[in-house]
């Protein structure tokens, strides 16, 4: 049995070099039926995000397993490279290393950012979509789906993924959800058209939220950034009638003064009868006045606020990573005692079952010779040779199965018991 | 074995719950949650078993007296809090409702347990009188928990401070919603005990001078108090549309519960005629003159 996964990350290889290896969802599909034609007796999972290109193979017999070149081949075929070009930011895991660094992606303990909760997710698309593909096999399903128990496990038992380490995310979760319960009737106004203005805006519909309203001293942008999160454009000059219809803001425009000051908000304050307005200023400069934040029912959150608490989360993680890394370790060590053990039975059972017929053989001939025995004498007479027979497998399979729990010499071990024991793969 | 469980034992239970609360803000733990529903469930079951017996004993309903009255609000408190850790097992609700569990409870302490007056004529208003203005007092108290949970919620919010695993709040649309609700069911309810209280006084009147309440009774003007200020508090936040929204309603629920304990305290320390001829009823029982009437008084006031 062979596992192996040789790919790039963010770890080894530059922004560049993963866009060219990445696949898009349907070059993946295209990946895994190239994967199988090529490789028809091996297993083949294939991960691929903004971080990782990650290709893993495993096959029952080595030899017709695919190398690290035939794979970096493949990807530089498929993506039209010279695999010169890609070689060196390709690294490889083999066996027990493959396992651990498998069990570490899925927990988003090798992420860019650390704890990050959608890798997970990733992992578990990549997988579906082999299965889907049928290029699957018992070693890819039975490590991937350890894979998915381990990252829940590593989510519940330690808080590296409830800390949220980007400005927009922990915006919504750690302050909006805390103001907000449902987000389906609110109306969300942004400001701006900027990235992190996109980031919020799909956080808030994640939600749940739905009416978006924004606002650009550029309307075509406007009205582009509208169309995008299926909300409504409203022209610069309308600004202040928004405010006051909106229960969350996100404000993320270039202005060098505030863009709207206390005097601004105070003259739709009576519009607003004090419900609760959730502000998120992400301009620098500030576009909202620090004063508007004493207002009654308004939360003010700049940039500084959230990327103080963004650092601290941050460190946060970083405090829970070795306990996380303590359940990758158990977990890879659980999981690879459990593969060799099931590596061993079926040479067991050979050992077992070649010793058992020489045993029929005998007692047969025995019997034929002594036809008189009385059927007790018979009883004990195999009684004896059972016996026997455990008491010379016991040594031999002894060390098989501590072999197995513990690693190490299981595939000298192994190949000794065949040769000695003339049993055949 | 149940004339064993005395007030000490669901006293205990709810302090430990309350502890085990506390200590959500200094440690994480995995059997925490498991050890509050087992204080908690331990205590209301202990509550439970101490008014019944109590019940059986004395051979009446609960709320025969103040001090089953404080004792009855107190389990109802210790329903609703029990409830809501199941339904919300990592919010912090049990650090705002068990001190009120223990303040009945304490209150009970402090209550007379002199069973109130039992004559048929004031049988089924009593009951009705004192059951609903407990139900009003709950609901008093229920605003009160949400109302100070939203003005921690939004003191943290205003001051970014950040979630922390100890202390989990609902988020403020959903404490406002319990905020305007407690206003207006506890006005309602406690309009509707009130008015039971007055006609009960008539009834007494007529049939049972000696239970006769006079209007300038301090419990009937510090009950009268609390009505008003429910009433205003109700009529202000329909009316006014901010009143409904934000820490406004929050104020008004806060405000409404230091009318309920200005009443209450008149009741526990004024010299009032209510409920009066109940001690003097016992009194007589104790001199072998038992009259065997029913009634069911809460020490708000019956009217």
């Amino acid at each position: 049995m062979k596992l192996q996964l040789v790919g790039c990350s963010h770890r080894y290889s530059s922004v560049a070099a993963r866009e060219r290896l990445a696949f898009s969802p349907a070059q993946a599909e295209a990946a895994l039926e190239g994967l199988r034609q090529r490789f028809p007796q091996s297993e083949a999972v294939l991960l691929s995000t903004c971080n990782r290109v990650e290709v893993y193979t495993a096959a029952e017999d080595p030899e017709r397993a695919p190398t690290h070149q035939d794979v970096a081949e493949f990807l530089a075929a498929f993506h039209g490279l010279d695999v010169l070009d890609i070689f060196d930011d390709l690294f490889e895991r083999t066996g027990e290393d493959a396992v651990r660094h498998l069990f570490t992606v899925a927990a988003s303990l090798d992420s860019m950012v650390v704890g990050e909760p959608q890798i997970v997710a990733q992992v578990k698309q990549a997988y579906d979509l082999a299965l889907a593909h049928r290029s699957t096999g018992p070693m890819t399903n039975q490590i991937f789906q350890a894979a998915l128990r381990v990252a829940k496990r590593v989510a519940s038992e330690t808080s590296i993924n409830e800390k949220r380490v980007s400005v927009a995310s922990l915006a919504v979760a750690d302050f909006a959800k805390r103001i907000f319960e449902r987000f389906d009737d609110k109306h969300v106004l942004a400001i701006g058209a900027g990235e992190t203005c996109e980031e919020a805006l799909r956080y808030l519909q994640d939600e749940g939220a739905r009416d978006v309203t924004v606002v650009n001293r550029n309307f075509e942008r406007a009205v582009a950034l509208s169309e995008r999160w299926r909300g409504r454009a409203l022209p610069w000059e309308r600004l202040g009638e928004a405010l006051a219809a909106a229960d969350l803001v996100i404000s993320t425009t270039g202005a060098a003064e505030p863009i709207v000051t206390l005097a601004d908000f105070q003259r739709i304050e009576p519009a607003r009868f004090q419900r609760d307005l959730f502000i998120l200023d992400l301009a620098i400069p500030r576009d909202f006045d620090p004063a508007i934040g004493d207002s009654k029912n308004v939360y003010l959150y700049t940039i500084d606020d959230l990327e103080a608490a963004c650092e601290r989360n941050r460190k946060e993680r970083e405090r829970e990573l070795p306990a996380a890394m303590r359940i990758v370790e158990q977990e890879t060590a659980q999981f690879m005692a459990e593969l060799r053990h099931h590596a061993t039975g079926p040479i067991i059972k050979r050992l077992r079952q070649g010793w058992e017929e020489s045993k029929d053989d005998e007692l047969r001939r025995l019997f034929n010779r002594l036809p008189d025995l009385s059927d007790r004498q018979r009883d004990e007479i195999r009684h004896s040779f059972d016996s026997l027979i455990n008491k010379l497998l016991h040594p031999p399979l002894k060390s098989l199965r501590d072999a197995a729990a513990h690693g190490g010499t299981l595939h000298a071990l192994r190949d000794a018991m065949m040769k000695l024991f003339h049993l055949k793969d | 074995m149940l004339s064993g469980i005395t007030i000490f034992c669901f006293a205990a239970s709810y302090t430990v719950a309350l502890l085990l609360e506390a200590s959500r803000l200094v440690f994480r733990s995995g059997v925490r949650g498991a050890l509050l529903l087992g204080f908690g469930g331990a205590g209301l079951l202990a509550h439970t078993l101490f008014l019944g017996h109590r019940a059986i004993e004395a051979g009446t309903a609960p709320l025969s007296s103040e001090y089953d009255w404080y004792l009855v609000a107190a389990w109802v408190l210790a329903v609703v809090y029990l409830y809501l850790t199941l339904q919300h097992p990592r919010t912090a609700v049990g650090l705002f409702t068990l001190p009120l569990v223990l303040g009945l409870i304490g209150c009970a302490r402090f209550a007379d347990q002199v069973p109130f007056p039992r004559t048929k004529a004031s049988q089924i208003w009593g009951m009705i009188h004192g059951g609903i203005l407990l139900l009003g007092t709950i609901a008093v108290l229920v605003g009160f928990i949400a109302g100070v949970m939203h003005l921690v919620q939004s003191y943290r919010l205003k001051h970014k401070v950040r979630p922390t695993q100890g202390l989990q709040l609902p988020s403020l649309e959903r404490l406002e919603r319990a905020n305007s609700l407690a206003v207006r069911i506890s006005a309602l309810v406690l309009l509707i005990g009130f008015l039971s209280g007055v006609v009960l006084n008539f009834v007494n009147h007529g049939q049972s001078e000696d239970e006769y309440v006079p209007w300038t009774d301090p419990v009937i003007w510090s009950s009268g108090m609390l009505l008003a200020w429910l009433i205003a508090a109700a009529v202000f936040s329909l009316v006014y549309k901010p009143a409904r929204q934000g820490r406004k309603v929050a104020y008004l629920t806060v405000a409404s519960f230091l009318f309920l304990v200005l009443a209450l305290g008149v009741r526990l320390l004024s010299t009032t005629r209510h409920g009066a001829e109940g001690k003097r009823g016992a009194r007589s029982a104790e001199r072998g003159e038992t009259e065997g009437r029913i009634a069911l008084l809460p020490p708000g006031g019956r009217a």
